[in-house]
């Protein structure tokens, strides 16, 4: 079964540029998370696009270009060596959030294509509100696309990420000292 | 409050008492019809209240719009379906489902109401509806993965963005023959045609520009650097309007220069965007914030924000104006 589940994911990887078929129509997914610690506290956590060290999985962050948007481009490594390229689209600091698009990844690590992402820090009174969604199409935008490149799998996948991301998030801020 | 807002507002809430009943309504107020991809439905607000009046449940992830001159019909692409809804924009009803090409998305009416034509996404092909018959009469091959649709305001011309070509075809209406092809940007999307019908605007989602053709010469006039992903533009007598899909922005440049004149902040993941009937206005649907946004053509200023159902595209002409 496993078998046939990677044959299939390489089926979909080797795909001519008809991979970009309007067959598949663009997900959205919203994660958020309240935390009790402020948010210049979390935003020091979470506001530097060159460490993600926050989010579980992810062993390094490298890359250059600083916060600039447009200039900065980063590569995450992740636990088992696999990496994702990604860059930064607009980064607000006065407004604590910034966004980017992820240029490259594999799809057995994540099932999706034409990924983007926002995070949002909001103070919400001494507590802080946490958003992170994510726009995104499928893996495989053909028409029946097989299991595990289909709408269900990279929704799936994708929720995978956010919600245990926040979760860590949460746990890391709120413990005494543990910012960077 | 000052005197004058308070009469204003009285003068509002009397016009709302007085209702429908018997009254001439006020000066043409217009509606939007905000095609909900997600939510797989069309929302219809009320632009002179600011608030969401109906919604039409249309099935297969709703994109592309296409309004009658007179406002009568709706023309609505469903990718996932795929078919061609009709409205019945004052009934809020679909009346009927027309079969055209396999994955239509974009679309575009011609001035006199009888034809529509629809992008074919996988198949290359521009799909002419007869709006009378309800089903397709001619076909025309065009470059691959064609996106946005527009028709000159003669009526003769139609052109269509080939996204994945990074060029735009040119149909001659009349003959229904393509007579011209012209390379732009890398992978037009949205595509309008400027008011006197002598300019097209394509919408370049991967180079971030927008790049203008005149459309005699069939050749490039002049290019605009715009924010990431800029994905439709809307064109007046003095400037274009573009939606930038991954900063949430819309950038304005002056049609006579091609120089950016500012960016407004819109929602997030703004995509289709159209001016009121007088022109005055300027609505954007913002798809991933699930609202539309008014903006004053003239000041730049943002003036109301309505929400939508999920994810509003209203990818095509998506105003009526009312009777």
């Amino acid at each position: 079964m496993k078998r046939v589940t990677a044959a299939l994911m390489v089926a979909g990887l080797c795909l001519p540029s008809a991979a970009f078929a309007h067959g598949a129509s663009r997900l959205k997914l919203t994660e958020s998370v309240e935390i009790n610690a402020p948010a210049a506290r979390v935003w020091k956590l979470i506001g530097n696009f060159h460490d993600m060290s926050w989010l579980p999985g992810v062993v390094k962050t490298t890359g250059s270009g600083g916060n600039d948007p447009g200039k900065a481009k980063r590569e995450l490594t992740l636990q088992g060596g696999a990496t994702i390229d990604e860059s930064l689209d607009r980064y607000d600091a006065d407004n604590m959030t910034y966004s980017y698009f992820m240029d490259k990844v594999d799809v057995k690590v994540l099932p999706v294509s034409d990924y983007s992402s926002t995070l949002v820090v909001m103070p919400d009174g001494d507590k802080t509100r946490v958003t992170w969604r994510a726009a995104f199409f499928r893996a495989d935008q053909n028409f029946n696309p097989p299991p595990g490149l289909d709408d269900d799998a990279a929704t799936k996948a994708v929720d995978a990420i956010y919600k245990p991301g926040l979760a860590a998030l949460k746990t890391k801020a709120e413990t005494p000292g543990a910012t960077n | 409050m000052s005197r004058a807002r308070f009469v204003r507002r009285s003068l509002t809430v009397a016009a709302l008492l007085l209702g429908t009943a018997a009254i001439a309504a006020p000066a043409a107020a217009d509606e939007a019809f905000v095609t909900d991809q997600n939510g797989n439905s069309v929302s219809v607000l009320d632009l002179a209240t600011k608030k969401a009046v109906a919604t039409i449940q249309v099935g297969g992830k709703p994109a592309g719009i296409a309004m009658a001159p007179d406002g009568k019909r709706a023309y609505v692409t469903s990718p996932e379906g795929p078919y061609v809804s009709v409205i019945d924009t004052a009934a809020r009803k679909v009346l009927s489902k027309i079969t055209a090409g396999r994955d239509p998305l974009g679309i575009a009416i011609d001035p006199s109401g009888r034809f529509v034509y629809v992008a074919d996404f996988d198949t290359k092909h521009l799909e002419k509806v007869d709006t009378n018959a309800g089903r397709v009469v001619g076909e025309v091959s065009v470059g691959t993965s064609p996106c946005g649709v527009a028709v000159s305001p003669d009526g003769k011309t139609i052109v269509v963005a080939d996204r994945d070509d990074d060029q735009i075809s040119i149909i001659d209406a009349a003959s229904f023959t393509r007579v011209g092809v012209v390379k732009v940007g890398q992978h037009p999307f949205g595509i309008t045609i400027g008011p006197k019908g002598q300019r097209a605007y394509t919408a370049d989602v991967v180079s971030n520009t927008v790049t203008v053709v005149d459309l005699a010469g069939r050749k490039v006039v002049g290019t605009v650097k715009t924010g990431l992903r800029p994905y439709v533009v809307a064109v007046n007598d003095r400037y274009g309007f573009v939606t930038d899909e991954y900063v949430g922005t819309v950038t304005v440049f002056d049609t006579k220069t091609l120089k950016p004149v500012t960016k407004i902040n819109v929602g997030d993941y703004p995509e289709g965007i159209e001016f009121s009937s007088d022109g005055k206005t300027v609505y954007v649907a913002n798809w991933f914030s699930n609202d539309v946004w008014a903006i004053d053509a003239t000041t730049f200023k943002v003036t109301g924000k309505m929400p939508t159902a999920d994810g509003p595209r209203a990818f095509g002409t998506f105003i009526r104006k009312t009777p």
